[in-house]
C-alpha cells in the first residue's frame, strides 16, 4: 500500500522518544507544578487547616506576614546579605574571571581548579567546617560570617557565569581603543565593561538568588540572626503553619521576576561547565 | 629623495623560542603604500604591531617622523590601525565608533559631527550613522573600520589584512577603493597580507618577507618579473619552477627537461651550477609543429585544459615534468585539445634563473 511508502528519515525515532516524553513531562507537571499550584491554593485558605476541601478564600495570612516583625526582620537581614554579597561578588568575581579567561600564566589551571572547588563540595560540609573554624579562631556569629559563608559559595557560580560571555571577548577590540587613545583605564570603562556589563549584570543576579534562599550553610554560621530560609524553618519545625504558603508565594514571585530579568540578559545555553 | 617617514632600525623580535622578526631594516617614505607580503608566520604581522606599539622590539628601534617612539605606547603614537575582523565596538553605533577617538581626544562635540560625517561621505557610508554594528553587512564593517581610523587624521595608516574577511567580490571592490582613498589622501599605508593578487592590486611597494627577514623589496612589477629568487617566484603569481644545470657560459647555456637552452646570462653564474629557472605561465607559446625552427624548442603533450575566461590554461606533460602555460583567447587562435602533441618555446630573456 501506498501509506506504507512515508519517508523514515524524518522521524523514525518518533515512536520510542514520544511516549518517554509524556512520561517525563507528567513527571514534573505532577511533582513541581502541582505542589506550587497546592501551595497557591492554601496561601489563600481562610482556615489554618492543610486539607481539601477549602473552605473560603481570604488575604488573611499574607496580612499577618507583611504585619509581622520577626518576618520584617528577617527579611531585612536577607535582603542585607544578599546585597552585600552580590556586590563583593562583582568585584572579585569579575577580576577573577578576567583574569581566568584572558590570561595564561604559571599554576593557572590549579587556581581555576581551586576556584571552583566550592561547586563540588556538600553544603553540608562547608557548613561545619566554617563554623568549626570560626569558632576556633573566635570568630562572633553574626550576619558577618554569614555573608563570609555565602561569598564562599556563590562565588564560584559568579565566576562561571560572567566567563561564559568573557571567553568570547575579542582581544582586537581593546587593542583598537588604545590605538584610538586610549589609556588602558579608559579602555577598561568604555570599552571592556559596557561590552561585558550584561553579563555581570546577570551573573549577579544568579548570585543574588543564590543567597537569597540559602539555608544550610547559613544555619551553621549565623548564630542568633535569622534570615528568610533560618524563619521558614523554625515555623515549619513543630506543624505546618499556613503562613509559610504565604511566604512562599511571595519568595517564588520575585524568584520568578528575578529569573525572568536574568533571562533578559545572560543567554543560558552560553553557560558552561 | 622624499621624507623617511617610519625608520625600523635593526629590529629583533623573540617570542620564547620563536624569532619573529630578525634584525629587520625598513625605511618607509611618506606617502607610500607598502605592503608587507609573506606565508603566515613569516613575522609581518609582528612587524606592524611593533609600529603600531603592540608589541615591544626585543633589540632595535621603531622611529615615526624621525622620532624614536620604541616604547611608546599606542596611545600616544602618530599612527591609526585597520584591525583584522574590524575590531569594532559592538555596544556602539557606526557614528559613535567613528567618533571614539575624537572622544577621547576631547575635541568638542560640534566639530566631531563635522568630522565623522565628512569622513562616513569618504567612506561612502551617508546616513549609516545610526545604524548598529550588528546591522551592518561585512564590506561596510571594513569600511566603518577604516573610518574610525582615518577620522583621527594619523601620519600613518596600518591594515592588517583588513579585507581578509570579505567575498572575494567585496575584496576586489575594497581594493579598489582603498588605492583610489591612498591617492585622495596621500597617507602613508603600511599593509599586511598574505595574498599577492592583493598586494599587487593595491600597493607601490612590497616588501616580501620570510621567517622574520626581507627577502624582496620593491615595486610590484619589479618583484613579478624579476623574483629574487625560487620562493619569491613560487609565491608570486603563478610559476614553473624548474630545476636546472649550467652545461655553458660562453653563450649561457642550460640543461632542463630533457633539452639545452639559450639563456640570458645573470651575474655570479658559474659552470655546472645547479639553478632553478622561472618560466612564467604566460610566457610561454604553443605550436603544433616544429617547422618554425625556434631556439628554444620543447615537445609535449596537453594532459589537461580549463577555460578561464580570457585564457586558457592548459596543463602540459614535458619530459615527466608538468608545465602550466596560459594561453590568450582570441578569436584567430587555434585551440589545442588533451592528448594533442605540440610544441612549447620561449623567448631567452624570458626564462628567468634563480639561485636556489
Amino acid at each position: 500500500m501506498s501509506a506504507q511508502t512515508l519517508p523514515t528519515s524524518i522521524d523514525h525515532r518518533r515512536p520510542i522518544c514520544i511516549p518517554w516524553l509524556m512520561i517525563y513531562s507528567g513527571c514534573v507537571i505532577i511533582f513541581l507544578i502541582f505542589p506550587i499550584v497546592i501551595i497557591l491554593l492554601f496561601s489563600f485558605n481562610s482556615s489554618p487547616s492543610v486539607s481539601f476541601p477549602i473552605r473560603g478564600l481570604s488575604l488573611h495570612w499574607y496580612s499577618e506576614i507583611i504585619k509581622s516583625q520577626v518576618f520584617l526582620q528577617a527579611l531585612k537581614n536577607t535582603m542585607l546579605v544578599a546585597s552585600i554579597v552580590t556586590l563583593l561578588c562583582i568585584m572579585f568575581g569579575t577580576l577573577a574571571a578576567l583574569v581566568l579567561t584572558r590570561f595564561r600564566f604559571r599554576f593557572h589551571n590549579a587556581i581555576q581548579t581551586l576556584f571552583f572547588l566550592p561547586l563540588s563540595l556538600p553544603g553540608l560540609f562547608i557548613g561545619i567546617s566554617l563554623l568549626s573554624f570560626f569558632v576556633s579562631i573566635n570568630f562572633k556569629l553574626s550576619l558577618g560570617t554569614v555573608i563570609i559563608a555565602h561569598l564562599i559559595y556563590t562565588l564560584p557560580y559568579f565566576v562561571l557565569v560572567a566567563s561564559a560571555r568573557l571567553e568570547h571577548f575579542d582581544h582586537l577590540i581593546e587593542e583598537a581603543a588604545q590605538d584610538l587613545g586610549c589609556t588602558s583605564w579608559q579602555t577598561f570603562w568604555k570599552v571592556t565593561f559596557p561590552i561585558i556589563a550584561p553579563s555581570i549584570i546577570g551573573a549577579a543576579l544568579v548570585v543574588f538568588a543564590l543567597s537569597f534562599d540559602e539555608f544550610l550553610i547559613t544555619f551553621f554560621v549565623i548564630g542568633s540572626e535569622s534570615t528568610l530560609p533560618m524563619l521558614i524553618w523554625s515555623m515549619m519545625r513543630r506543624s505546618i503553619d499556613p503562613r509559610v504558603n504565604a511566604i512562599s508565594v511571595l519568595l517564588m514571585l520575585s524568584s520568578t521576576v528575578l529569573i525572568f530579568v536574568v533571562s533578559k540578559f545572560v543567554d543560558i545555553s552560553e553557560i558552561k561547565l | 629623495m622624499k621624507r623617511i617617514q617610519v625608520c625600523v632600525d635593526g629590529v629583533t623580535k623573540v617570542f620564547g623560542e620563536v624569532t619573529a622578526v630578525n634584525d629587520l631594516m625598513l625605511n618607509v617614505e611618506q606617502g607610500q603604500f607598502l605592503t608587507l607580503l609573506g606565508p603566515s608566520g613569516c613575522g609581518k604581522t609582528t612587524l606592524l604591531r611593533m609600529i603600531a606599539g603592540f608589541e615591544e622590539p626585543t633589540k632595535g628601534s621603531i622611529f615615526i617622523n624621525g622620532q624614536d617612539v620604541t616604547y611608546v605606547p599606542p596611545n600616544k603614537r602618530p599612527s591609526n590601525m585597520v584591525f583584522q575582523r574590524y575590531a569594532l565596538f559592538p555596544h556602539l553605533s557606526v557614528f559613535d565608533n567613528v567618533a571614539f577617538g575624537l572622544r577621547i581626544k576631547k575635541v568638542n562635540e560640534n566639530e566631531i559631527g563635522k568630522r565623522v560625517e565628512r569622513i562616513l561621505d569618504l567612506v561612502q557610508l551617508q546616513n549609516f550613522g545610526k545604524r548598529q554594528i550588528h546591522q551592518i553587512s561585512g564590506g561596510q564593517a571594513q569600511r566603518v573600520a577604516l573610518a574610525r581610523a582615518l577620522v583621527n587624521e594619523p601620519q600613518v595608516l596600518l591594515l592588517d589584512e583588513p579585507l581578509g574577511a570579505l567575498d572575494l567580490k567585496i575584496r576586489q571592490q575594497m581594493e579598489v577603493e582603498l588605492k583610489l582613498l591612498h591617492a585622495k589622501l596621500g597617507l602613508t599605508f603600511i599593509y599586511v597580507t598574505h595574498d599577492q593578487e592583493e598586494a599587487m592590486t593595491v600597493s607601490d611597494r612590497i616588501v616580501i618577507m620570510r621567517n622574520g627577514s626581507i627577502v624582496q623589496d620593491g615595486a610590484p612589477e619589479q618583484i613579478y618579473s624579476s623574483p629574487a629568487n625560487s620562493f619569491v617566484a613560487n609565491f608570486i603569481g603563478h610559476s614553473n619552477l624548474i630545476s636546472a644545470h649550467v652545461s655553458s657560459l660562453e653563450p649561457v647555456i642550460l640543461d632542463f627537461l630533457g633539452g639545452s637552452f639559450y639563456c640570458h646570462e645573470i651575474p655570479g653564474l658559474y659552470l655546472n651550477q645547479e639553478v632553478k629557472v622561472l618560466l612564467r605561465p604566460d610566457v610561454i607559446a604553443i605550436q603544433h609543429d616544429s617547422s618554425k625552427n625556434e631556439q628554444n624548442l620543447l615537445a609535449g603533450q596537453v594532459i589537461d585544459a580549463t577555460f578561464k575566461g580570457s585564457y586558457m590554461d592548459y596543463l602540459m606533460e614535458v619530459a615527466e615534468a608538468h608545465l602550466n602555460v596560459h594561453y590568450p583567447i582570441r578569436n584567430d587562435t587555434r585551440s589545442f585539445s588533451i592528448g594533442d602533441r605540440i610544441f612549447l618555446s620561449w623567448l631567452p630573456e624570458n626564462a628567468l634563473i634563480l639561485s636556489s
